[in-house]
């Protein structure tokens, strides 16, 4: 094989490459510039050969760019050689585009380096399309709940209303009595305000829950978002005949969470124990939510009932999507919330509850103090 | 026998709701024992006091009608008004079904409700009035001998004296005796009277077996 008919099959090699090639000698100079580096820069091969390989990075990558050679012939220990990064890429026309590059090194007395660029921009469309509609899909789901439980929190919200229409009626029937007792009547009043609170209340988490459909992640107690959710679920447990009670640990860490979407996995999970048990018709029947912190230092969350449990023939399957047993069920519940506790860098899992019933656990990474 | 006064019974287990209507009963001088559970409530309940209960469809453990059956179970002939906080119409209906006195969607105005309480008492006075009589017509009954309850029975089977004493195989004076010891032991004034108080004790055995 002669010399020159090696390096036409180099370049021909090179050529049907579909990442961009680059060769660049230790001062940054371009020797060498593919096809495919030819149409995802916009540069001719010709026009690329002999300038300073900077002229394909985005002035932020730049800078950067000579110190990394200088300190790898200085220093021998590689960067970027062998691992790749995600880098800003420039086109000749000075836009800019996502790209990945990977960077091999020809050693000997004059060090040549050859990076390879992928276009990154469908990929990373791609990738944000889907964060997109998975957002959406919470945040449309998280709607369903809110409607779903809309009966029961109607429900609720006219207890305060009555209690409020039976305290002012007795105020002012007292008021009428000849000799009123008037610290009856002010008990009565602060009782009347009170109840108004405890109704604005419930519409405030109602709409919080439905509101938001941004992602926004910061570290919290997980149980202040718990509590958050203390009339909603009370409303929908009182509306299913079931106890509510919560026992949630003091002194967690803090977790770096996104508020709604975690609530939206709890009342996932206790909306599907109050149907659990309401169908069960048990005499006691009760729901309870509690945390704690695990000996790998994790915060839990534990959503558990004493109703049937879930059947041993769909436990294996029910975090599949579209596995319902309920007739109204989308079968879509299940699975998002686990996704969400699984982009929290969590996991969600069910166990058998003791003696009876089905428990629901979360599990979520503390927040490290360096992060908060 | 002297009446008692009648005690309103509240059981919701929401304390704002249960103590502003306790509140309210006072107001208007009513006597009111406001409880949390329906298991409370059974477990101090005394039939022989007179009153209404007002009770919430939907608590945990024990529900409003729950409660009801478990009263229907023993026979308890208190007049229940019962609360709700929605318009829940298949609930309402099972309830009335067994024998709910009334039915209200809170919130409610103080005076339909203090209206039927006042209509309940009233059902509850009738319904006591009417058992106290019932068990003064047994044991009028209860007074008679083997001979006057055979008398008694021919008749409010319309049987006049002369067929009753061949039947009997006594004299016709001696019918009349009977018929007139019959009359005056169970406070009859007429014929109609009697018959109308055996078949209300035997309407008792019918509902009561």
């Amino acid at each position: 094989m002669t010399e020159t008919k090696s390096s036409e099959e180099l370049q021909a090699l090179l050529d049907a490459a579909v990442d961009g090639i680059i060769v660049i000698d230790a001062r940054g100079t371009i020797l060498s510039f593919n096809r495919s580096a030819e149409q995802l820069f916009g540069f001719k091969a010709s026009e690329a050969v002999g300038r300073n390989v900077g002229i394909l990075m985005a002035d932020t990558d730049r800078a950067d760019h000579d110190a990394k050679i200088e300190r790898y012939l200085a220093t021998g220990v590689p960067h970027v050689i062998g691992r790749g990064r995600a880098v800003t890429a420039q086109r000749k026309d000075r836009t800019v585009f996502p790209a990945f590059l990977s960077v091999g090194a020809v050693s000997g007395p004059e060090p040549r380096f050859v990076g390879f660029i992928r276009d990154m921009t469908a990929a990373r469309k791609a990738d944000e399309e889907a964060h997109r509609l998975q957002d959406r899909l919470m945040h449309v789901s998280r709607l369903a709940t809110v409607g779903e439980m809309a009966s029961g929190i109607a429900h609720e919200l006219n207890q305060p209303l009555a209690a409020i229409a039976t305290y002012a009626h007795a105020c002012d029937r007292l008021l009428a009595l000849p000799d009123p007792e008037i610290e009856e009547v002010q008990a009565a009043l602060k009782q009347i305000a009170d109840q108004a609170v405890r109704a604005g209340d419930i519409i405030r988490r109602l709409r919080n829950l439905a509101r938001s459909d941004e992602t926004v992640r910061s570290p919290m107690d997980i149980n202040t978002v718990i509590e958050e959710l203390g009339e909603l679920i009370q409303s929908d447990a009182r509306a299913h005949g079931v106890q509510y009670r919560p026992e949630l640990s003091s002194g967690l860490p803090q977790v770096t969470v996104d508020r709604a979407q975690i609530q939206q996995v709890v009342l996932n999970l206790v909306r599907n124990a109050l149907e659990a048990l309401a169908l069960a018709q048990l005499e006691a029947s009760e729901v309870v939510v509690s945390t704690c912190l695990n000996r790998e230092g994790e915060v839990e969350i534990r959503i558990c009932d004493n109703g049937p449990g879930v059947d041993g023939s769909i436990a294996h399957r029910m975090f599949d999507p579209f596995c319902s047993t309920k007739p109204t069920g989308t079968g879509l519940g299940l699975p998002i919330s686990r996704t969400i506790v699984n982009t929290h860098g969590g996991t969600l899992d069910y166990e058998p509850n003791v003696p009876s019933g089905a428990c629901f656990l979360v599990k979520l990474p503390a927040t490290r103090m360096d992060q908060q | 026998m002297k009446e008692r006064p009648p005690t309103v019974y509240i059981v919701d287990d929401d304390d704002a709701v249960r103590n502003s209507l306790r509140l309210l009963l006072k107001s208007v001088g009513l006597t009111a024992v406001a409880l949390p559970t329906a298991q409370e409530f059974l477990s101090s309940y005394d039939a022989q006091q007179p009153g209404c209960l007002i009770l919430d469809v939907r608590m945990p453990g024990m529900s409003g009608l729950e409660l009801q059956q478990q009263l229907n179970m023993r026979g308890a002939v208190i007049p229940v008004i019962f609360i709700t906080g929605h318009g829940d119409i298949p609930m309402a209906v099972e309830a009335m079904q067994h024998g709910a006195f009334d039915f209200l969607q809170k919130p409610f105005r103080d005076q339909d409700l203090i209206d039927r309480i006042q209509r309940a008492l009233a059902k509850d006075r009738t319904n006591r009035a009417e058992l106290t009589e019932r068990s003064h017509v047994r044991e009028r009954f209860e007074s008679l001998t083997p001979r006057e309850r055979e008398v008694l029975a021919l008749v409010t089977r319309g049987k006049p004296n002369k067929v009753m004493a061949a039947e009997l195989g006594v004299s016709q004076r001696t019918v009349e005796i009977h018929r007139a010891r019959v009359m005056e032991k169970m406070h009859a004034s007429s014929l109609a009277q009697l018959v109308r108080m055996m078949m209300e004790l035997d309407e008792k055995a019918d509902t009561g077996g």
